[in-house]
C-alpha cells in the first residue's frame, strides 16, 4: 500500500518558502515533531531549534543572540536560556526579515509541551505581526489551535489529497520498484 | 578566523542541541515531485504565504489537519 505522508507536505512547504525567486531574504525554520523523541522535544528545545535557524541564516549572528550567550556563559557551567527570552529573540530577529516557521506533527508533541509551544507562537506572533506560521497536525490539534490554545487569525485547511495525488505517487513507487520502499 | 567561526558554532549549538534540518533533509529526498502541489496553488496558502489577505482575511498562521490514512500512514 502507498500514502502520503503528512511531512512531505511540510517539507514542501519548507522549500517552496526557501526556493521562492523573490523570497532571498526569506529566514526559513522549520521542525519535525517526533513521538518517539518527546523527551528532546521540550518546548524549549523546539523554540530553541527555531531561532537557531533564523539566527544562521543571517549572515551574523545578531548581537542580541550573542549578547545574551556571553551573559549566560558567565555561571559556572553556563545558565540555560528562558523560554520568554527565546520568544523575544524570535520575535524580534522576525522583525527585520520575511520568517516563516514550520511546524510538522504537533500531536506527536507531548501535551504539555504543545501548550507551551502554542503560547510561545501566539506570543511571537504579538511581537512580530509579519511572521508566518505553517502548523500541521491532526485535526484535534487544529481544534486546541481554534479553541483552548487559540492563535488568533488561524486559517485551516484540511489535508485530504485529490486522487490524483495519490495515483501519481503510486506510479512512482511503482516506477522505482521496492526499493525506495520501507519493509516492515 | 577559526576563532570566529567556533564562536558562531558554539552559539548556534548553545541556542539548541537539535538539527531539524538534518530530518528535512532526509524527508526532501524521499518526496515525490509534483505530490502536494495543489496545497500551493489553495488561495488559502497563496494570502498566507503572501501575508496580503485583507482585514478579517489576513492571517498569521495556518493549519493543515490530516487523519491518520490520510498523511500520517508510512509507505509499504
Amino acid at each position: 500500500m502507498f500514502f502520503l505522508k503528512i511531512y512531505d507536505y511540510s517539507s514542501l512547504v519548507v522549500d517552496t518558502l526557501c526556493d521562492e525567486p523573490a523570497g532571498e531574504d526569506n529566514a526559513v525554520a522549520c521542525f519535525y515533531f517526533d513521538s518517539a523523541a518527546q523527551k528532546e522535544q521540550s518546548a524549549m528545545s523546539v523554540l530553541g531549534a527555531l531561532l537557531k535557524q533564523v539566527a544562521s541564516s543571517l549572515e551574523k549572528i545578531p548581537k542580541e543572540v550573542t549578547d545574551a550567550f556571553r551573559k549566560h556563559k558567565k555561571f559556572i557551567g553556563g545558565r540555560e536560556l528562558q523560554l520568554s527570552e527565546i520568544v523575544k529573540m524570535l520575535g524580534s530577529l522576525s522583525s527585520t526579515q520575511p520568517t516563516f516557521l514550520c511546524l510538522d506533527a504537533l500531536d506527536e508533541c507531548a501535551e504539555r509541551d504543545r501548550a507551551k509551544v502554542l503560547l510561545s507562537l501566539k506570543d511571537i506572533i504579538k511581537i512580530s505581526p509579519t511572521i508566518r506560521v505553517f502548523l500541521t497536525g491532526r485535526p484535534y490539534v487544529g481544534d486546541e489551535v481554534g479553541g483552548k490554545h487559540f492563535i488568533e487569525g488561524t486559517a485551516l485547511v484540511s489535508i485530504s489529497p485529490p486522487n490524483g495525488d495519490i495515483i501519481r505517487y503510486i506510479q512512482t513507487n511503482l516506477a522505482e520498484g521496492t526499493s525506495s520502499g520501507r519493509w516492515m | 578566523m577559526t576563532a570566529v567561526t567556533d564562536n558562531r558554532s558554539e552559539v548556534l549549538t548553545w541556542l539548541s542541541p537539535l538539527e531539524p534540518h538534518l530530518r528535512h533533509n532526509d524527508i526532501r529526498t524521499t518526496r515525490v515531485k509534483d505530490v502536494g502541489d495543489w496545497l500551493l496553488r489553495t488561495e488559502e496558502f497563496r494570502s498566507w504565504k503572501n501575508g496580503d489577505g485583507q482585514g478579517e482575511s489576513q492571517k498569521a498562521t495556518m493549519f493543515c489537519s490530516g487523519n491518520l490514512g490520510v498523511g500520517k500512514t508510512y509507505i509499504r
